[in-house]
């Protein structure tokens, strides 16, 4: 049963850029699908469009079963509460201690901040990041910082991860730890897209769907052994 | 009590972001108080005002003053011919005889002439009337009231008229004029109220746009991000009316040490009273609902313009 559907759509920013054009794929619940691609591929564009971040210019993307471009201010939040998104950035808010950060999630979809603490500390040890919980995240290094951008994806139990480029900035011990900690999740039943320029990571993959100048130029499925 | 939970939350993180910036929370404070104090003052004043014109009558009078050398039984005979003029004026009128030792005895208990009146040895008011007109305003106009003055100066033994309402007409058309400037300066100093608390909230929400943008990226709706900017506002409000209100209290007990001297030259007590508390309470919630309004109209359009 597919819990994101693509179909024809395309995306295109002002002044005619064209970010990805005619993609139509699914993507079913549990799946681990990598998006591969260089840089300017569409791979980010992808992703911002099932978190809504950006809208289709044409084509229907369903996420969980809603039409995004019939999303509106209202609607999108409660979305998003299904949804754990990973950015390469992190945006942790450096203001606020790591379990704070971490608690967000809850709090804005109605926890009180005790649920919210208790819960977070949980997500925060998955990550092995328990002993830092009250840290700022400027003292952590750029793999714990990502490690708890981790945490704050899943700690209110997303059916879907997004994750962009988790591996970019981070050396190569790191970078396998973020990914052995998505396929954890994976496992344990949530669907996880992952966008990367890694050739590495690939193996792990259920499906790994190749892009290219914003179209799907190639899809290989891992149980099927079939490229396309 | 889950809708009590994120209005808490709300308070917390505003309060939260007042202890992270308190001296740019107070500046903006008193800014807003001081665009507030002066139509306190003037409302302040204006209350003071009100009850003394209130008390002062406001329906014309006409006080006719006979010839000491009316006779008392003669003045009291008057009456009939006073009354019979009035309606031949068409001013419907009431009478109120007024006898000279009653007029001595008042002058010298309210004015405290008492020892200059002695010094006269013998009355030297008249005896009086003073001719109340009723009858709605339509029927008193101004110069049908100036006729009857004048037919009651042509009687014989009148030595005086005087018209007594002009001057308290005049002051109640002051202060009507007074409430009308006080009510536009209020509307404008409101308008400034809002675009400072509009501006100090806008630089809020920029200052705390990554804040925002993680939240709305978590599932934040916008009114989870917009709550703590109109506690935020709200408290600029009321912090604010509170200081203007402190500040108009000060400058009346300043005031009042001279206010008191001025009245005691004219043998009275009056001083300036502060507002009640009702309509502190009632200045204090419209000045929260001030904060409240600019901060949301500031909201709504920063969420608009960052999509």
């Amino acid at each position: 049963m597919s819990i994101i559907s693509f179909s024809h759509v395309a995306k295109k920013y002002p002044g005619d850029v064209v970010a990805l054009t005619d993609v139509s794929m699914e993507i079913g619940e549990g799946e681990l699908v990598f998006l591969a691609g260089p840089s300017g591929a569409g791979k980010s564009t992808l992703l911002k469009l099932i978190a809504g971040i950006e809208r289709p210019s044409a084509g229907l993307l369903l996420v969980s079963g809603q039409d995004m471009r019939k999303m509106n201010r209202t609607t999108l939040p409660y979305l998003r509460r299904k949804l754990g998104l990973i950015l390469q950035q992190h945006r942790l808010l450096n203001d606020r201690s790591v379990l704070q950060n971490v608690m967000l999630p809850l709090l804005v979809s109605g926890s009180t901040t005790k649920e919210a603490e208790q819960r977070a500390r949980v997500a925060l040890d998955r990550v092995d990041l328990g002993n830092k919980a009250m840290l700022a995240p400027q003292a952590l290094s750029g793999g714990e910082q990502q490690r708890v951008s981790i945490a704050r994806s899943i700690v209110h139990k997303p059916r879907i991860i997004l994750a962009d480029e988790p591996t970019a900035n981070l050396d190569r011990a790191s970078g396998k730890l973020v990914i052995d900690m998505l396929q954890a999740f994976n496992s344990a039943g949530v669907t996880c897209i992952i966008s990367t320029h890694d050739e590495r990571l690939l193996q792990n993959a259920d499906r790994v769907v190749q892009l290219g100048q914003g179209r799907v130029i190639g899809m290989h499925d891992a149980e099927s052994g079939v490229g396309v | 009590m889950n809708w009590l939970r994120e209005h808490r939350l709300a308070l917390t993180a505003a309060l939260a972001r007042i202890r992270k910036t308190p001296g740019s929370f107070s500046f903006n404070v008193v800014v807003i108080a001081l665009a507030l104090v002066l139509p306190l003052a003037g409302l302040t004043l204006l209350e003071n005002l009100r009850p003394i014109s209130r008390d002062l009558a406001v329906e014309p009078e006409i006080s006719v003053f006979l010839s000491t050398e009316v006779a008392r039984d003669r003045a009291q005979a008057m009456a009939a011919e006073l009354r019979d003029v009035a309606q031949r004026a068409g001013v419907p009128v009431t009478l109120e005889f007024i006898d000279r030792d009653k007029a001595l005895a008042t002058m010298k208990s309210r004015a405290g002439l008492d020892d200059v009146v002695g010094a006269l040895g013998s009355n030297p008011l008249p005896d009086a009337y003073v001719l109340r007109i009723g009858g709605g305003e339509q029927q008193a106009s101004p110069a049908r009231i100036e006729q009857l003055a004048d037919a009651l100066q042509k009687l014989q033994g009148v030595e005086t008229v005087q018209l007594d309402a002009a001057w308290v007409k005049r002051l109640a058309a002051l202060l009507d004029l007074a409430t009308t400037v006080l009510a536009l300066l209020a509307a404008t100093l409101c308008g400034v109220v809002l675009a400072v608390v509009f501006n100090t909230i806008r630089l809020q929400v920029f200052t705390q746009h990554e804040e925002i943008g993680v939240a709305r990226l978590v599932g934040a709706t916008d009114a989870f991000v917009s709550r703590p900017f109109y506690y935020l506002g709200g408290l600029l409000g009321l912090f604010a009316g509170a200081l203007a209100l402190l500040a108009v209290g000060a400058g009346l007990m300043l005031m009042n040490a001279s206010v008191g001297e001025l009245a005691k030259l004219y043998g009275s007590s009056f001083l300036l009273s502060p507002l009640d508390a009702g309509s502190v309470a009632v200045l204090l919630a419209a000045s929260g609902a001030l904060g409240v309004i600019g901060a949301a109209l500031s909201v709504r359009r920063a969420l608009r313009v960052a999509g």
